[in-house]
């Protein structure tokens, strides 16, 4: 996603210039046909919706793709995050596959084979909130290479900074205690990243995995101080409540009171989806600035960065604090989602989990994080519905009778497989795939 | 830790009991410690799968000691063998691919090796929880009030006797010779006709033999044997760190230091202090001196 990681701009002879509506047009509709779609009940069945999905999909990456500038680009133009026709042209369909997809699930259609339709929805917004806490996790430790392993601390801060704020303060409002957990994790996140002064790759890590275990005592001690063992309860009257302006939205219902409570799938991807896509756009661009250009050649040889006129300290606080404030964000959005958190919620397989998610995704692409995190959620549903339902799994008793067991060798597996044979994992599977379509289409059209 | 000194008023059995308490444990981490440094000090890895390992040998001796029945020291024999082949099927079939890789991506590679190890152990033997072994002596006696088991002054011999042979196979033996040419520089030693690959695979063989000791003789203090036990290969690292990740004596001494620590906070602090209080002081330690007692202190060229 990285600007130098883009193709040169093609120098073709002529040079194109769109329109500002025709730079814009496709995104709008990406923006309003979902919508539309949505909120038409009952005169148009499923499949017409699903026919004109598609086409609009067509139609919308075929006019990104068109209308993008060509030729002698100027500075501001070939600054910008999406410049190639192929960056405009996955950006629309991502935003049309983003807005589409919760009306999609949300409607009462059945696949066939039992495909598990339904379980999508809540695993889709697991899916997001991982990506957001996997994506800040590899910026510090894939992009700035400042190797830790506390990124399960600054989740439990996340809870911590969620249950007293969010909680005890407020009684169930979000919205003070993601700003809340942002600050928090920034200024203890720069706090552990202090040993990163000192110490590099082995011993960093070690030290980074000791202030882990400091953070679990304090999670612990703070559990059982406010709530004893049945933990930190976030549902109920603690239930995330919003101001009442979202009703527009088709398909929600304003609640009887007036007040609008966070519950359900569909509220929740309307909450979580906005707050990751920002939060992954901010790092994206992070990356491009000054600080980010800095991160990598502290990444690359501090020393050599320090007389480039780099402030490595500066820059590796930095790093820790901004990965640390969206990782704990991610913790809170988590807490509020899942509903409860308790004294196991927290253990070394949640690191290790984070681990698999960005080796199978990618290492050090922030794209990488979003397939990984994508994976891992999506692994155990479809090799649920393979034993349930796919006859020549369904037959094999041993995959039956340890389910959970073989899913987690199964990744562990992966993680090993992809280490040895594809170190860029899906987000590089990702970028020959686009390279093999590019070269195609090259071919069939020149 | 000077404010746990500062209150406690309790009699000096207790105390007694705690220190003895602790050198058990330390030289538990001293036996695990060992096997990071085996594999640290040659081959530059930190086998964040060492806990697996040790729960790998745990399982096996319940299987051939227990299970199967056999002689005792024919039942070591078997398991270490077993051992020594899985370590060799670990350099052979992944690590040895992974040379010259990032140093996150070995760690992460060992990780996934341990949840492939845990998955693997879940599914053979079942969750279902097993007493520990009761192979060797499990008497004690009494020495100014405290408790001393016979296990724990086997296990010190034995920690004892495997830095003393690793020290001497290391100074008098070709191979240990090479092992340590190859530490020090690889290429260097690649060129005087040492071949790295055959050392690296010994390196992890030792480290996986280690392990099995390390695994028959944790199985018989630990509470029971469950999935848990590979939390050990964790906790040992402030001992791993304190006495050096490259030196095999310090490991002994950085068990035994960490282990009283750690004790004397179990005992005046609570349980719930062992882990920050031991991690603490890893980390102080890798701020003042981030070699550890008695590690090698690399240079740096830019």
């Amino acid at each position: 996603m990285t600007a130098t990681e883009n193709p040169p701009a093609q120098q073709t002879a002529q040079t194109y210039r769109p329109s500002t509506l025709q730079r814009f047009l496709p995104f709008i509709i990406a923006a309003v046909v979902p919508f539309i779609l949505g909120s038409t009940t009952g005169d148009l069945n499923f499949w017409w919706k699903a026919v004109i999905t598609v086409v609009v999909l067509v139609v919308v990456a075929r006019l990104a793709w068109k209308w993008t500038p060509r030729g002698e680009l100027t500075h501001r133009e070939d600054m910008r995050l999406w410049r190639t026709p192929s960056d405009r042209s996955w950006a629309a369909l991502t935003m049309f596959g983003l807005l589409v997809l919760p009306f999609i699930l949300a409607s009462d259609f059945t696949p066939p084979m039992g495909f598990p339709w339904a379980t999508w929805f809540a695993v889709v917004n697991l899916v997001l909130i991982f990506a957001m806490g996997a994506a800040a996790f590899n910026l510090l430790v894939g992009y700035s290479g400042q190797i830790s392993l506390a990124h399960v601390a600054f989740l439990a801060l996340g809870s911590i900074v969620g249950g007293v704020v969010g909680v005890q303060w407020s009684g169930g409002n979000m919205w003070y205690a993601l700003p809340a957990a942002a600050l928090a994790g920034a200024v203890v996140g720069a706090i552990s990243g202090l040993p990163a002064l000192r110490l590099k790759h082995l011993y960093l890590l070690l030290a980074t995995f000791g202030f882990h275990f400091v953070m679990m005592l304090v999670w612990r001690e703070y559990l059982q101080e406010y709530f004893g063992f049945v933990g930190i309860r976030f549902k109920g009257e603690n239930s995330p409540r919003i101001a009442s302006w979202l009703h527009w939205l088709p398909g929600i219902d304003p609640d009887q009171n007036g007040e609008f409570v966070i519950t359900g799938q569909f509220r929740w991807y309307w909450v979580l989806m906005p707050i990751t896509v920002l939060s992954i756009l901010f790092m994206v661009n992070v990356v491009r600035t000054r600080e980010g250009r800095a991160f990598a050649a502290v990444r690359d040889r501090d020393v050599s960065a320090s007389l480039l006129g780099i402030n490595v300290a500066r820059s590796k606080l930095f790093a820790f604090a901004l990965s640390s404030a969206i990782v704990s964000m991610s913790g809170v959005l988590a807490s509020f989602y899942i509903g409860s958190r308790g004294e196991d919620s927290f253990n070394v397989q949640t690191v290790l989990n984070y681990a698999i998610i960005i080796v199978v995704g990618g290492f050090s692409s922030i794209q990488g994080a979003i397939f990984g995190s994508a994976f891992f959620w999506f692994l155990p549903e479809w090799f649920k519905w393979a034993r349930e339902e796919l006859w020549f799994v369904r037959d094999i008793d041993f995959l039956s009778d340890y389910p959970s067991e073989i899913d987690l060798a199964i990744k562990g597996f992966l993680v090993v497989i992809i280490l040895m044979f594809k170190p860029d994992g899906l987000a590089g599977m990702w970028r020959d795939f686009k390279n093999w379509l590019g070269r195609t289409l090259a071919r069939s059209n020149p | 830790m000077l404010l746990a000194f500062g209150n406690f008023t309790a009699d000096p059995s207790v105390n007694l009991q705690l220190l003895i308490g602790g050198l058990a444990l330390g030289a538990i981490y001293a036996v695990v410690a060992l096997g990071f440094v085996l594999v640290y000090k040659s081959t530059d890895v930190l086998n964040l799968a060492h806990g697996e390992f040790l729960m790998l040998g745990a399982y096996f001796a319940l299987t051939f000691l227990i299970s199967e029945n056999l002689n005792f020291f024919l039942g070591v024999l078997v398991l270490l063998l077993v051992m020594l082949v899985f370590g060799l099927l670990v350099h052979y079939g992944i690590m040895r691919r992974m040379v010259g890789q990032g140093f996150f991506a070995i760690v992460l590679i060992t990780l996934g090796i341990a949840t492939i190890i845990r998955a693997l152990l879940l599914i053979f033997y079942g969750p279902t929880e097993r007493a520990r072994l009761d192979l060797l002596p499990q008497g004690s006696f009494e020495v100014g009030g405290a408790t001393v088991r016979h296990v724990d002054l086997i296990i010190f011999a034995v920690v004892a006797g495997c830095v003393l042979l690793f020290f001497l196979f290391f100074k008098y033996t070709r191979l240990g010779l090479h092992m340590r040419a190859v530490a020090d520089d690889i290429e260097a030693a690649a060129a005087m006709g040492i071949d790295p690959d055959k050392v690296y695979a010994m390196t992890w063989a030792a480290a996986m033999v280690m392990a099995g000791v390390g695994g028959l003789l944790f199985g018989h203090v630990t509470g029971a044997i469950d999935r848990s036990i590979e939390a050990i290969g964790l906790r040992a690292f402030p001992a791993a760190v304190v006495g050096g990740l490259t030196s095999l004596g310090g490991s002994i001494v950085g068990g035994l230091v960490v282990g009283v620590i750690e004790q004397f906070a179990n005992g005046h602090l609570g349980t719930k202090w062992r882990e920050p209080v031991a991690f603490s002081v890893m980390f102080v330690v890798l701020l003042v001196r981030p070699t550890g007692l008695w590690g090698r202190k690399d240079l740096e060229r830019v």
